[in-house]
């Protein structure tokens, strides 16, 4: 299939990583496009939580950040971070939270903090918001970050938001939520190693070198034997994306694909 | 039942009550429902060394950061979503380390929750093997420690209350008495508000109390918890108001244009803030009424 954006692709799997009936802390930007893929899919009964106090944003018109009004447009709670975060995540019930990040690393710790740029200065970013809380508790956790040598290092300016920190185990790490599951890039799908906790390929996306993966992750990446190629976006997913989620290409048209 | 006193003051009156080096917490969030008003007139009357706390902030304390009226900031993180990076903020943060105390959005909660209860701290689970709670023991080790629970042996973080002098929160709806109103998420306005020794309520409009009487449940602070009420119509522009009004988008793009370069930005605080007299003034340098209609909530969407 020509003219399938990555963005598209990445949309797509990280909505098949959703399964229906659960509960999803979700970011803005790319992380909200899956949740609403799966909904209109194969997830009809996914509850989605918006750490402001949303849960079940249906808007019609594409929000521009967490805070947008448009996202409290046909909810079905309007509460606030108690509820959310505290309530349902803290108490233990979210099963999945979806989240961008500025750098990921082998063990799938985030920064959403500060980055050093081109010179060298530490520049900062929004900070953890709710993602600290959301990788700390939720039951795992799916990433969406553009894959480039910078984002993916070997070692992050900032650990804002826990993964398998020092490849240690959840319960080692004093966290109650499982981790990160998934790290979706516009390049490949990876999972992170159950006993070892690094990241391990588990499909490239179509039309991608493996070559050209491994040359753009800073990390040393683990990869298996017998390596699958990652699911196109169906016509009809695609369609949704393009007519009914994102219309004006606010997050799928966005090349850097930052969430 | 109601007291007698009048409790509707301008904001320039309230303003004068507070102190150099107060805590002040503002109720925005991003580019939603921000304390503008507010902002605008601590800039005008030159607050100084002030402590500013916020769960997710946004362009109220972005603009105080900016004039250089804030010394502290205790923070769960912000932007202004996708018109960019809280510059001011964030260019304070790079240049003093320590100058911000940076949470997440729950645990900035908890810790005004832990205010409001009338509790020195609280546990949470969130946190823990970050680099966040690493910053904290560093430039904050006095806010936040390690417990096992007495209970069950299990390991927690304590959050140290916040408790600000005064607490400021924009709001649709509030009468005389200060009984106040939010429509839409309300992220921390309510556990803020009452967390501090002084609350102070923005609205939009002021409604007779009977109007409040006819739906009751939907008033999230109620009138004897507050102190002085604001009664200024596009009170937040040019963040959103569900219900009331869309975010300004023209005027925020014109902010953080500004707001990037910090040679830039004494041209906004000039021309849009010490430039104007008041909110009225305000409003009519940013496009008066032709402009605030433009804006204006469609009915059924809320925006």
């Amino acid at each position: 299939m020509t003219g399938v954006r990555a963005t598209e692709i990445m949309v797509a799997a990280a909505s098949r990583e959703l399964c229906d009936g659960e509960v999803v802390v979700v970011g803005i930007g790319l992380p909200l496009m899956a949740c609403f893929l799966a909904r209109r899919t194969h997830a009809p009964r996914l509850t989605s939580l918006s750490e402001i106090g949303v849960i079940n944003m249906d808007p019609r018109d594409t929000p521009v950040g967490v805070a947008d009004p448009r996202n409290f447009y046909r909810a079905t709670c309007r509460s606030g971070f108690l509820d959310v975060m505290g309530l349902n995540l803290h108490h233990g019930n979210v099963d999945v939270g979806v989240l961008g990040a500025l750098e990921a690393d082998r063990f799938g710790n985030i920064n959403t903090t500060l980055f050093r740029d081109e010179a060298g200065n530490i520049r900062y970013w929004n900070g953890s918001a709710g993602g600290n809380d959301t990788a700390s508790l939720a039951k795992r956790v799916i990433l969406i970050m553009r894959h480039d040598k910078r984002k993916l290092p070997k070692t992050l300016a900032h650990l804002t938001s826990p993964g398998f920190a020092e490849g240690r185990s959840r319960p080692q790490l004093g966290l109650r939520g499982g981790g990160p599951s998934r790290l979706i890039t516009d390049k490949a799908v990876i999972a992170f190693d159950p006993q070892t906790h690094r990241a391990t390929l588990v499909s490239v996306h179509p039309e991608v070198e493996l070559g050209d993966i491994v040359a753009s992750t800073g990390f040393e990446l683990k990869i298996p034997s017998g390596l699958n190629v990652t699911a196109l976006p169906t016509s009809e997913e695609l369609r949704l994306l393009r007519e009914e989620i994102d219309p004006s290409d606010l997050y799928l048209g966005n090349k850097e694909a930052r969430s | 039942m109601a007291n007698d006193a009048n409790k509707v003051k301008t904001v320039a009156e309230v303003v004068q009550t507070i102190p150099d080096g107060a805590h002040i917490a503002l109720g925005g969030f991003a580019i939603n429902r921000c304390n503008i008003v507010v902002s605008h007139e601590l800039i005008r009357q030159q607050k100084k060394d002030l402590t500013l706390s916020q769960g997710v902030v946004g362009l109220d304390t972005d603009l105080l950061v900016g004039a250089g009226l804030v010394k502290r900031c205790i923070m769960g993180g912000g932007s202004l979503d996708r018109f960019g990076p809280v510059h001011c903020i964030n260019r304070a943060r790079e240049t003093q380390p320590g100058w911000s105390h940076d949470y997440s959005s729950l645990t900035i909660c908890l810790k005004y929750l832990a205010g409001a209860l009338g509790i020195s701290f609280i546990p949470t689970k969130c946190l823990m093997s970050s680099e966040v709670l690493d910053r904290l023991e560093q430039f904050a080790p006095d806010d936040i420690k390690k417990m096992k629970c007495p209970f069950t042996g299990e390991e927690y973080l304590l959050l140290k209350a916040l408790t600000p002098d005064i607490c400021f929160v924009h709001v649709q709806v509030a009468d005389r008495e200060g009984n106040a109103q939010i429509s839409g998420a309300r992220w921390e306005n309510e556990e803020q508000a009452k967390s501090g020794k002084r609350l102070v309520v923005v609205t939009e409009e002021l409604v007779p109390t009977e109007y409040i009487q006819r739906n009751p449940e939907r008033t999230i602070i109620p009138g004897h918890r507050v102190e002085a009420i604001i009664h200024q119509p596009f009170g937040a522009h040019p963040t959103a108001c569900f219900d009331y009004y869309d975010y300004d988008a023209d005027h925020l793009r014109l902010y953080v244009n500004h707001s990037k370069k910090k040679e830039t930005f004494p041209d906004y605080v000039n021309k849009y803030i010490l430039g104007t007299k008041d909110h009225w003034e305000y409003l009519d340098k940013v496009g008066g009424l032709k402009q605030m209609n433009e804006i204006r909530a469609e009915k059924l969407l809320g925006y």
